[in-house]
């Protein structure tokens, strides 16, 4: 693995937008060694993996070198992958962004650390990709000058980010684990997928992004467990409602992450990525459904201590079969894997009426009281919300078409919040900053 | 001479196995124990999740093996992967299981510069014992010492 920082304006840049989004850091480095022993220190840098498959894995020039030059691709791919790139920047930052809102209302110190550590890998993820944008000439596909680029990155904000779940706030530290959990867990798939791109750098940069993204995952689903056995135990903390109700908030914006069902075919041709979008969301639907599995066994034996694994297995079919109650236990005590058509604004089941059990509604106020007593309370106040309500009463009312009230939300922009040309906040620094690293060091990690 | 299962997948570690793990620790053990299991997955997927791996056959996981790489302890400098962590579900053993997770793990351990794979076994457990000796392990001169460190001594 090799280890390269970002030339000292660039990386400065960065340091500067991690004092503003992640002040906690330092706390973070300073502690590490509490909550991860032996583990290595946390560093702000670009890895490559070296020795991954030098030839193009799918697609029409599968078996041709992969291309280590963004130059020697076809002007088309070039321009889906500096879009890949981008978006993937703009979801590392942004998430610390969401992340910080609620970081602090943490119940578990441990729990909070882990979430922090997490922060600071996204933040490690993010300096990848502008490692990508900077490490190459995009010239061919775009105006946009390598400061602009980054500067259009580091400027966005929650509500301009290029994907839907970027531009969502969080309201208690309940979306700190669910988003974890599950739109992490998007973002496992989208590098894995990654992993065998055509463009060799980018599946250079997967791998160690990939270590990390595993720790992320556990960052949300360790804490998501622990709070199913307090509720068993009748502890008034966080309820299964109020985790069912999180999931249900998230859910329908990680499967948007993967793009539209009915596309993903051109990734695929350009050897991109290996499957079209409704492969790998079919695959993540299925993945999220062991953990809701996972999680109701945890509620079902912390409830019963007194039943073994084969029993439980049973409890949980039973009620799962028929909706019933069993030993106590209610459909309704546990969680469960929302519909997929559910509250979803892109996408094939785009502004469908579905409820979260797949029920279909006969008109808009009756789905939107579903919504009400579906989404969390906080979540409803929020802009996002809004947003959503006030399309579906404009596609209802005939006031927009489908394709404009898919167009109209947050996760369709497509540049950042902020001009790059806008002088009013620069991250880059036209003259280099003290501390500055050393560019390119492309040392031995 | 072991039969063997044709169905089975060696995969990563994911965070979703934890329930299928600690069941077959449960059926080996008697204990429940998920919060044990929680933390030495959640260490392993931090430390290097490509070096845990499980075998999985119709949609259960029916034996993992957790590890890493290390180099610098005991003056051994030289890269080394250690395993750590094994277990097959009971009602699998006898079909190769444990066989294909060490081959994955020491595949691994070689193709990222390790050039020796070490573990420790309770000379107790004679099947374990075993079992590495077939897969090619051998006694090494490095040797265990322990002291029970009680109050006042």
């Amino acid at each position: 693995m090799t280890k390269t920082h970002l030339p000292a304006k660039f990386h400065d840049a960065v340091v500067k937008w991690q004092q503003t989004f992640l002040p906690d850091y330092d706390f973070l480095i300073e502690n590490w060694d509490k909550y991860f022993p032996r583990d290595r220190q946390f560093e702000l840098c670009a890895f490559r993996e070296l020795g991954i498959c030098n030839e193009v894995e799918c697609g029409d020039a599968e078996g041709e070198p992969k291309r280590t030059k963004a130059a020697a691709l076809h002007p088309e791919q070039a321009g889906h992958l500096l879009g890949a790139i981008r978006a993937q920047a703009s979801t590392e930052f942004g998430s610390i962004q969401q992340h910080q809102l609620t970081l602090a209302r943490a119940q578990n110190e441990e729990e909070q650390f882990w979430i922090l550590r997490m922060m600071a890998e996204e933040l490690r993820h993010g300096y990848q990709m502008l490692h990508l944008l900077l490490d190459d000439d995009w010239s061919s596909v775009t105006d946009a000058s390598s400061e602009d680029l980054v500067e259009e990155t580091l400027s966005m904000r929650t509500g301009s980010h290029i994907l839907g779940a970027f531009n969502v706030d969080f309201d208690s530290f309940v979306d700190n684990a669910v988003f974890c959990a599950l739109i992490d867990r998007v973002g496992k798939y989208q590098l894995n997928m990654q992993r065998v791109s055509a463009y060799k750098p980018m599946a250079e940069s997967m791998p160690q992004m990939l270590r990390e993204e595993a720790f992320h995952l556990a960052a949300g689903v360790v804490p998501l467990r622990r709070w199913m056995e307090q509720a068993a135990r009748e502890l008034p903390y966080v309820s299964t409602s109020d985790i069912q109700k999180t999931i249900n908030k998230w859910f329908p914006r990680g499967l948007e992450m993967f793009g539209d069902e009915r596309g993903g075919g051109t990734n695929v041709r350009f050897g991109l990525k290996p499957m079209k979008n409704l492969e790998a969301q079919d695959l993540y639907i299925e993945e999220v459904g062991k953990l809701v599995r996972d999680l109701n066994m945890r509620y079902i034996r912390a409830r019963i201590p007194g039943l073994d694994l084969a029993q439980a297995e049973q409890v949980l079919n039973r009620i799962l079969a028929d909706r019933g109650t069993d030993q106590g236990i209610a459909w309704e005590d546990l969680v469960h894997l929302p519909d997929r058509a559910f509250f979803r604004r892109r996408g094939v089941p785009a502004f469908e009426l579905a409820g979260w059990q797949g029920e279909s509604f006969e008109d808009l106020p009756s789905y939107l009281e579903h919504l009400r007593r579906h989404l969390p309370d906080a979540y409803r106040a929020s802009r996002d919300f809004r947003h959503y309500v006030e399309q579906a009463q404009k596609l209802t009312g005939g006031e927009v078409t489908l394709r404009e009230a898919v167009s109209a939300m947050p996760g369709l922009r497509r540049v950042g919040g902020v001009c790059p040309c806008s002088k009013s906040v620069r991250w880059v620094a036209e003259t280099p900053q003290s501390g500055a690293a050393a560019g390119d060091s492309g040392s031995a990690a | 001479m072991s039969e063997t299962l044709a169905d089975v997948r060696i995969r990563c570690l994911e965070d979703t196995d934890l329930g299928h793990i600690t069941g077959i620790d449960e059926k080996i053990g008697g204990s429940y124990r998920p919060e044990v299991w929680e933390r030495r997955m959640a260490y392993y997927s931090r430390r290097d999740p490509d070096a845990s791996v499980v075998a999985e056959s119709g949609g259960r996981v029916i034996g993992f093996m957790f590890g890493e790489i290390r180099s610098g302890e005991f003056g051994m400098e030289e890269p080394t992967g250690w395993i750590e962590v094994l277990g097959v579900d009971p009602d699998a053993r006898g079909k190769a299981i444990g066989r294909q997770l060490a081959e994955s793990i020491m595949d691994y351990f070689r193709r990222s510069g390790a050039t020796t794979v070490r573990t420790m076994v309770d000379a107790e457990m004679v099947g374990i014992e075993r079992f590495f000796e077939s897969l090619g392990f051998e006694p090494a001169s490095l040797r265990p010492f322990v002291k029970k460190l009680s109050e006042g001594a």
